[in-house]
């Protein structure tokens, strides 16, 4: 191992430093700001920071809104995650079974949408939704997409859209490696397509799966950006609608103390999910 | 393998270790003068350079006419997203990081946000900005020196005097009398119903509308004694006005398309909404908004709580402030004045943004007096120079109005979506209004 | 028989081309109508063919500040990308191919910082940024995008499958050095994997608005979806903007689609190393 540690600081540290300096030391300061409070006197006083502990996190734990807008993106992405990669895995299966002429066509055709930013995916499928002026009128004219009952799926089908060719991809991709020796073994056994797909095609992609559903749900708990702009033309949006909205709207106020509460707490919740959904897999993987 | 591990971790801790000193400092020294007192207004001695955040559409040609004429003070425009938008949030940002440019646009009920966080600087000591007070309509004066003496926290730029916008054509065709009185306009929203249409588009969204609706019946929804805030949504002329508008929704006899969409533009353009109750920039809303209904229009002032009267609410309406760490508030100051009350820059602003002034003499500016051809050539600014001076000047806003707004705007859209009434949202927006204030430990009676 | 079991996927595969492209198609269409025609014509056929005309007054609008945008996000974005690439190869490279103690936490630590939400890095970046004079500068947005930990992640990965170490070994017998033996075998063989974490990246940077919102006050330093975004707020000012938007959110995307057509090749074949373990 002699003469490697000049070489290996060279390779980590450009990237060790950028990391230290723009993700770790902003979470440091997050950290900080959350244990602070603000104090004043008088109605126009002076604010000054001070020490408070956990307040700003008693606050947290004690704001309904936030804990329904967690409640909500969970709900959100219990549907959601399952129904696009299920799409998508089906999607990668056919691209794959031979049976589809075009490939090269479908696959750039499905991922397209995700070369459209959120921000104008949103407002695009915002006019899509509208019951005057969407080429859908028979649909949205009767059925208000973009009311209380139906704007959480409205916003999911646009989620959907964006990241369906995606994950496509990704699992595809992962079938591609697959070795032909192994279909050959199954056509010995008289496996037709779909069951080569059901046992022998999944259980080998199983880890890509597992990868985008990790992906897909941290996606989910920071969602921002589609809530943000649906706000402005569906009245059932609120400015708590995502954990994400509530720390922006709340350091908008401002108050920079409980927005980084907020945001500390979104992270361990992230973090808590979707290490606790590998661990699930892992553990079903070993049996 | 130890040793560049070593030096390699001693590298990231130290990056870590300085740039949290760095962020960690700074952030609260930034404020040093005690608050209240106003600051030294002196000219500086060499040139000067300003900077100057707004959203208004086409500032650059308006700035421009200053620049020229005044080389030793000249003003860096940066634009950016509206208000709530996001450039609000990036003023609060820079006044905690003390690097909010000299100048910035802040529309009235966001001025009390920024002086509760200190970033204001008061401009009181300006001898020319006290000696303007006169050229601007009195009630734009106490949105920017909160009704105090000794206190000025910005100046005045353009106000939204509401009036009421209707459908000429339509009103008459169904013989339905314009309405001069909330009562005649209930009425005629029932009358509107049966030819097909509704009365309006209640704005769920935008509370901005409800604040003005409310202002005019003599609403009055925060107060401040110095000591602490009074924040009251619950006061008998706010219900009074929630209480109606709650009647026309459960009525269904106003739409609730969400605002300033193409959705709501649509509804105006095909005439399923025949009045719209607005501000004096609402005619141009309309007139881009509604392009086929062109010569269809007109405006009325407002519809009054008892018959006579004559008071109007205000909708909108901004001012140009001065940062607290501007280090040239006389030039800035001297700058605002220019921008706001002289005839060139209304002129000016009033061609590139629509901008109604909030100078009396603005009222008079040449565009401001003749007839509209999309109103079938009605001088319809008249109508709005009248409101002007019907607004009461006693109406303060809040120190945390974007959650305000959001808590309120939160309950008016489950109201519309049929959950709970416009009251009861009020109720809930007063309670978290209260609540927020708390949380930053501001001053509030229970 | 055959054909017969191709009518079944080709039909799916038809369906969801269709649920993919009618928003793009509808896009395309609206930017090519005038503002009048864009409310009462038919949204998904051409009605005056006036795509031209909404391009060149989008392209004249404020001195160009469109393209102007445009050209913005594509240093941002391709700067940030490839660099962040570079970086990023060569971290999880390390991390792959020597062992050191720390090694685990290091990619862990990481790996996390994939969890943390854009909102909680953005404002303390810029209060950092503030310290030292940056922000509203290219730089402020710059530098930050530069950090990829997933394309850590994925470099890691398929440094460990298609860097074989006996490869490594062989040419440090030759005497190669081992930033040498990086940039002129492991690079090469690790290049798909590349690719693939570069279009990421780009995607992402591309996507950003939230940083760029909060740091830059400099229209013109504006990224495009950040430029789109502040005309989307100003609508009820100026209801003019409205065509602005929908015609730029067309022109926003065609590097993007270009970008993918032409790194098809590689992406098609690199995508799945991720998820190979």
């Amino acid at each position: 191992m002699k003469g490697k540690k000049g070489p290996l600081l060279f390779f980590i540290a450009p990237f060790g430093l950028l990391f230290a300096a723009f993700y770790l030391a902003p979470i440091g300061y997050a950290i900080k700001q959350s244990l602070y409070k603000i104090e004043r006197q008088g109605t126009f006083g002076k604010a000054q920071e001070v020490f408070g502990g956990l307040e700003q996190y008693t606050r947290v734990f004690s704001d309904g809104p936030f804990w329904e807008s967690i409640g909500r993106v969970l709900l959100f992405g219990i549907v959601q995650v399952p129904v696009m990669l299920g799409v998508a895995l089906a999607l990668a299966l056919l691209l794959d079974s031979g049976l589809v002429k075009g490939k090269a066509f479908f696959r750039l055709a499905f991922f397209v949408p995700y070369a459209v930013p959120g921000v104008v995916a949103a407002i695009m499928w915002g006019f899509l939704y509208s019951p005057n002026l969407s080429p859908f009128t028979a649909l949205t004219g009767n059925v208000d997409l973009l009311s209380a009952d139906f704007v959480l799926w409205s916003m999911a089908n646009v989620v959907t859209w964006i990241y369906v060719g995606y994950n496509m991809l990704i699992i595809y991709s992962s079938l591609l490696a697959i070795p032909q020796e192994v279909y050959e073994a199954a056509r010995m056994d008289g496996a037709g397509a779909l069951r080569t797909a059901w046992a022998i095609k999944i259980p080998l992609v199983m880890p890509a799966i597992v990868l985008t559903t990790v992906f897909s749900i941290i996606g989910t708990l920071q969602l921002l950006a589609e809530p943000a702009v649906f706000r402005t033309f569906s009245s059932a949006v609120t400015s708590t609608y995502t954990p994400n909205l509530t720390v922006y709207s709340t350091s908008s106020i401002p108050n920079f103390n409980l927005a980084a509460a907020f945001s500390v707490v979104l992270a361990l919740a992230t973090c808590l999910l979707s290490f606790g959904f590998l661990k699930l897999t892992q553990r079903g993987a070993d049996k | 393998m130890r040793p560049p591990m070593r030096s390699l971790s001693i590298l990231l801790t130290s990056a870590l270790a300085v740039t949290l000193a760095a962020c960690s400092s700074g952030s609260d020294d930034s404020t040093d003068e005690a608050t209240g007192g106003a600051a030294s207004c002196a000219p500086a001695s060499g040139n000067v350079e300003l900077t100057y955040t707004t959203w208004i559409p086409g500032i650059e040609d308006v700035v421009k006419l200053w620049n020229d004429k005044n080389p030793n003070i000249q003003v860096k425009v940066q634009t950016g997203p509206n208000g709530n938008g996001g450039t609000y949030a990036n003023f609060f940002n820079q006044l905690k990081a003390g690097n909010a440019p000299d100048l910035g646009h802040i529309e009235y009920d966001a001025l009390p946000s920024f002086r509760v966080q200190d970033g204001l600087t008061n401009l009181a000591s300006c001898s020319e900005v006290t000696a303007a007070k006169d050229q601007f309509v009195d009630w734009t004066w106490g949105q920017v020196t909160f009704g105090e003496e000794n206190s000025v926290y910005g100046i005045p730029q353009d106000t939204g005097p509401m009036a009421l916008f209707y459908r000429k054509d339509l009103f008459e065709k169904n013989n339905i009398p314009v309405p001069t009185t909330w009562e005649e306009y209930a009425a005629a929203a029932e009358k509107v119903k049966t030819a097909g249409g509704y009365i309006t588009n209640f704005s769920q969204s935008d509370i901005s509308q409800f604040a003005g609706l409310s202002w005019q019946a003599g609403g009055r929804w925060f107060s401040n004694d110095g000591s602490k805030w009074t924040v009251n949504f619950q006061d008998d002329n706010t219900k009074k006005v929630a209480d109606y508008w709650q009647d026309l929704i459960s009525k269904k006899l106003v739409s609730s398309v969400p605002p300033w969409t193409t959705e709501w533009d649509n509804a105006y353009n095909k005439g399923n909404a025949w009045t719209w109750v607005s501000a004096v920039w609402g005619a141009n809303s309309i007139m881009s908004g509604a392009p086929d209904t062109s010569g269809k229009w007109a405006v009325a002032p407002m519809p009054q709580w008892t018959a006579g009267g004559t008071s109007a609410g205000n909708w909108g309406g901004s001012s140009t402030a001065v940062f607290k760490s501007s280090k040239h508030p006389y030039e800035a100051a001297k700058f605002a004045l220019w921008l706001n009350t002289s005839e060139e820059a209304l002129t000016a602003l009033n061609k590139a943004a629509q901008l109604y002034p909030a100078t009396k003499a603005g009222a008079t500016l040449p565009a401001l007096t003749e007839g509209v051809e999309f109103y079938g050539g009605q001088k319809i600014y008249e109508v709005f120079a009248t409101a002007s001076t019907q607004v009461a000047a006693d109406f303060a806003w809040g120190p945390t109005m974007t959650d305000t707004y959001a808590s309120a705007s939160d309950g008016f859209k489950a109201v519309v979506s049929g959950t709970g009434t416009l009251n009861d949202a009020l109720k809930t927006a007063q309670e978290k209004t209260v609540a927020t204030l708390k949380s930053q430990s501001i001053p509030v009676a229970e | 028989m055959k054909n017969v079991n191709r009518i079944g996927p080709m039909v799916v595969m038809a369906a969801a081309t269709l649920y993919f492209l009618v928003p793009i198609w509808w896009l395309l269409v609206a930017a090519s109508k005038s503002r009048a025609q864009f409310n009462n014509t038919t949204p998904l056929w051409f009605a005056d063919f006036s795509l031209g005309d909404n391009l060149s007054e989008l392209f004249a609008y404020r001195d160009g500040v469109f393209l102007r945008w445009m050209l913005n996000s594509v240093l941002y974005t391709g700067g940030a990308a490839l660099i962040g690439t570079v970086l990023a190869a060569m971290c999880g490279y390390a991390l792959a191919k020597y062992r050191f103690p720390g090694r685990e936490a290091i990619f862990n630590i990481v790996l996390s910082g994939v969890l943390v939400p854009a909102t909680a890095l953005a404002l303390p970046l810029f209060l950092i940024f503030s310290q030292f004079e940056a922000t509203n500068t290219f730089w402020s947005v710059f530098l930050p995008s530069l950090v990829n930990p997933f394309g850590v992640y994925l470099a890691r990965i398929y440094a460990t499958a298609s860097v074989p170490d006996e490869l490594l070994e062989a040419s440090r017998l030759d005497g190669s050095g081992e930033v040498r033996t990086f940039f002129t075998i492991s690079a090469k063989l690790m290049f798909p994997a590349l690719v693939t974490i570069f279009l990421f990246h780009f995607v992402a940077v591309w996507n950003n608005f939230l940083l760029p919102l909060i740091m830059l006050g400099n229209e013109r330093l504006f990224p495009v979806t950040l430029g789109l975004y502040s005309w989307n707020t100003q609508v009820n000012q100026i209801p003019e903007l409205r065509m602005f938007v929908l015609t730029g959110a067309l022109v926003s995307i065609v590097p993007l689609v270009i970008a993918f057509l032409f790194l098809q090749r590689f992406w098609r074949n690199g995508l799945g190393s991720g998820a190979i373990k």
